[in-house]
Order: C-alpha cells, then structure tokens, then sequence
C-alpha cells in the first residue's frame, strides 16, 4: 500500500497512468529516466511511454540494434547492469552498452513486464551514474512493473469499449484458476495467451464480477467463451 | 511419518546424490522442485508436500506439490492469509502441529485441510543466511508427533530446495535470489496456463493436464518450463490421449 499511496499521489486524483507508476518506480530506484516498450501488439517492439528525452534515445537505440537489457529481460528475465562499461557488459552489448553510457545513461535495470507465457513489455530505467539497486529497491520495482503490466493489459480491454478501472488487479499475483482459465480460453477462442486473458479480465468487468470468480467458472466449465466443441473438440 | 531409522539410509543418501546431479545442468526448477516434494513424501512417509515462496510483495505463492490435485494446490495456496505455514514463514521458526482441529489455531485452514483429509500438518522454513525465502509444507492424514530426526531429514530436504532456486550461483547477492524467486514464480504460472491449454483442448481435468505436460517433457527429453511455453504459445502439442507412450 505504500507504492499505491505514491502512485496515487502522482495521479493526482485522475486515473491512473503508466506515467505515474514510471515516476514512482524511478523515485523507488533513485533512477533518472524511464520508459516502457510493448511487444504484446506491435512487432518488435513500442515505445508507449518515455520520461525525457534521454529515455527516448535509448529506447530507439534498443528498437534500432535490436540488442541491449531491454531486448534480453524480455526472454531471460531482469536485467540488472550496475555499469554499463564494465568489460562483461560491453562484452554482451556491444554496440548497445558504449552507445547507452554515450547516451548518458551509466547503469540500467530493464525488468521484462510477462505473465506466464504472456509478454507485455519491459520497463526499462535508467540512470546517469554508475551502481545497482539494493533489495528493496529490487523488490518495489518489481511490484510497480507488476502495475505497469496490469495498465497494459487494461489498455488492451479499453478498446473493447468499458470504462477504466480506477484501480489494476494486480496481474502477477492473481490465483492459479485466473491462469487455468487463460489455458481453457486460449483453446476456446484460438487466441493468444494476451488475448485470452484480455477477454477473461473484459469479462469480469463488464459483469461487474471479480476475475477470480469467473475464472473459476470457467476452470468449472460453467462459463465458456466461443463456440460449444463439436465432435472431438478440435475446431475453434 | 517414518522414524529416521525406518528411513533406509541407502535410499536417503540416493536421493540427495539425485538432487545434486540435476543441480549441475542447465535444469529447470520447478521440475526440480516437483521431484523433491515427491522424495519427501516417499523419505519422510508423509501424505503430501509442497513448497511455497515468497514474491516480491512478501506474499506466499505455491510453486511446486508432490500431487498437483487441485484440491492439495488450494489448501497449499489457503496459507497466503493463515495456516501454519504462514506462520513459519513470519517466524522462521519450524511449525509443528500434530492434530490440527485440537490445536484451534487458523479456523479456515484446519477446515479446508480436514476436507482434503489431513490431521497433522509440518512446515519448516526454507532459509537462506537471515533471509526465510519460502516454506516446505508437510501434510499427513494420521495426527501424531513426528521424530525430530525425521523433521531434520525434511530440513535438510528444504535446504536443498533453497540451493535449487538459487541454482549454485552467486549466493551472496541477494539480488540474484529475487531474481530466481521471480523466475520461478513466472514459470509456475505458464505451467497452469498450460494444463489450461490441454485440459480444454483434450477435456482432461486439470490434475490429468499435468500429468500429461509432465510425461511429455519427460519422453521428449525437454524442460517443463519450456515445453509449457511452447504449448501456450501454440508452437507444440501433445498427443491427444493420456495413454500414449508412459515417458
């Protein structure tokens, strides 16, 4: 509730935005700039947001080179990179870590924004002198990017036409049923994973219904998206 | 739950020989962890096991069960807000409780555990330096107390589950643990994504959707973890009938 208490504040009494979460992760994580890429509905990747300018640069470079935190938190989880310039670094990136510290940027801590097989996008944040984050850092930033994945997955929904939650279900912590009843849909729409949870949670909106409950009608088989099976289920 | 004289040292001294080996490779950690809650139940004689750690927001989280029953997942899970693991967890300390409607401690818990068909309930805390990272939950239909030196094997069990999720390397930096916590727990929520997939695609319950993820893996030779990725995403699919050929 102390992260919320500092996101809220942000908002300032209006909904709540990736901006502002980004703003109270960079306050969590003494960092400089931030930005958030999605990967769920553009192909390779979209900059939705970026705190300044140096945020923005860096997040083309990402786009550009195709190499860097940004790029390798998507596919094997955080990456934490205390100097840009040490030589195993430099090793890994390339192109990407000189560039990045030419940029201004000396450390950057890129925490991939995924749900299961789901990936969002990353929160990427960066920081003009070198150094890591200490555990409680670590662990608030992780919870917020949990918040910027559950505003991704709203902004998802919000094009389906339903007013905005004043409040993200936080998307990692939900219950085995909600990510049981992902599989289930995944299979009766023949959507992705994104889409299917995407459909779970517009659901559980519309009826006004918490998403653990729906979930578990559908795990149930009480609740079914898409056609009844016919034959031996395969279609859909 | 067996006395520790019961418990054939030869099969003991197996099974940590087993836990090390797979901590060599590139192994997949919550296939690790299923196997070890299996080796607890089979060393310890208890009835169920089950691991849980803590995410980032402090919340306990299950991760791994030596029977992915649903029922057994969700009286695991119940301790997010009370049970005896909970309470291990909060103290570090070892939670014994050998009769659970006698103790009159967590209403909700000793409920539902008495439903699934529970009496005595362990968890022993799984601790790295002053650090509790997660919890080793024994579960057994006969109340009793349990041999210290038996408790002691479980211990020991649990500190090999910690070792795992850190997978040898870098202990000292604490970051290097939130990530692996991270990981592990991302991974257990593709693997219900996955029994998702299947139990709809071959009308099998979800217990049933494990095994067959399981025994797929294990006959192709791949990690869990990755074999549900590829099952979700749609790239892979199994067999249609649980009676293909046993992995």
């Amino acid at each position: 509730m102390r992260l919320w208490t500092q996101v809220v504040a942000r908002a300032d009494s209006g909904p709540v935005a990736v901006e502002h979460v980004c703003a109270a992760a960079m306050s969590v994580a003494g960092v400089d700039a931030s930005a958030v890429a999605v990967v769920l509905s553009a192909s390779p990747r979209e900059t939705v947001y970026a705190s300044d300018r140096v945020a923005s640069e860096l997040e083309e470079l990402t786009l550009t080179l195709g190499e860097g935190p940004g790029v390798d938190a998507l596919a094997d989880g955080p990456a934490l990179v205390a100097d840009l310039t040490a030589a195993e670094h430099v090793t890994r990136w390339p192109v990407f870590a000189p560039a990045a510290a030419q940029a201004g940027a000396r450390a950057m801590f890129a925490l991939p924004l995924r749900i299961g097989a789901i990936r969002l996008g990353v929160l990427d944040l960066y920081r003009a002198e070198p150094g890591g984050l200490d555990p409680d850092q670590l662990a608030d930033t992780l919870a917020l990017a949990d918040t910027v994945g559950a505003l991704l997955l709203d902004e998802a929904e919000r094009s389906r036409a339903h007013p905005a939650t004043p409040w993200p279900e936080h998307a990692g912590s939900q219950p085995a049923v909600v990510h049981q009843a992902t599989g289930m849909i995944i299979v009766q729409l023949g959507v992705t994973a994104a889409v299917a949870l995407t459909r779970l949670r517009a659901h559980a909106y519309v009826h006004d219904r918490r998403l653990r409950e729906v979930a578990a009608d559908v795990v149930a088989r009480r609740l079914r998206f898409g056609p009844e099976p016919t034959g031996d289920g395969s279609g859909g | 739950m067996k006395d520790v004289s019961e418990i054939a040292q030869a099969r003991l001294a197996d099974v940590f020989v087993e836990m090390a080996d797979t901590l060599v490779d590139d192994f997949d950690v919550i296939e690790f962890l299923h196997v070890l809650a299996g080796r607890c139940v089979e060393l310890l004689g208890v009835s169920a096991a089950g691991l849980l750690l803590t995410d980032q927001k402090g919340a306990l989280q299950v991760v791994a069960a030596s029977s992915e029953r649903t029922r057994l997942l969700e009286l695991f899970q119940l301790q997010t807000d009370e049970g005896p693991c909970l309470d291990c967890f909060r103290t570090g300390q070892p939670v014994s409780v050998t009769d659970l409607p006698s103790a009159g401690r967590w209403p909700q818990f000793t409920g539902a555990a008495a439903d699934v068909g529970f009496a005595a309930v362990y968890a022993l805390p799984m601790r790295l330096r002053d650090e509790i990272i997660g919890a080793l939950n024994l579960f057994h239909i006969d109340p009793g107390p349990v041999p210290e030196d038996t408790l002691r094997v479980g211990q020991a069990l649990a500190d090999v589950a910690t070792i795992g999720l850190l997978q040898q390397r870098a202990i000292h930096r604490r970051n290097i643990l939130t990530e692996q916590l991270q990981t592990a727990l991302n991974s257990r929520i593709l693997i219900e994504q996955a029994k998702g997939v299947l139990a709809e695609r071959h009308r099998l319950d979800l217990d049933d959707a494990f095994t067959l993820l399981r025994r797929g893996a294990r006959s192709r030779n791949r990690r869990l973890s990755e074999l549900a990725r590829a099952i979700v995403d749609g790239t892979e699919q199994l067999p249609s009938t649980m009676d293909g050929p046993a992995g």
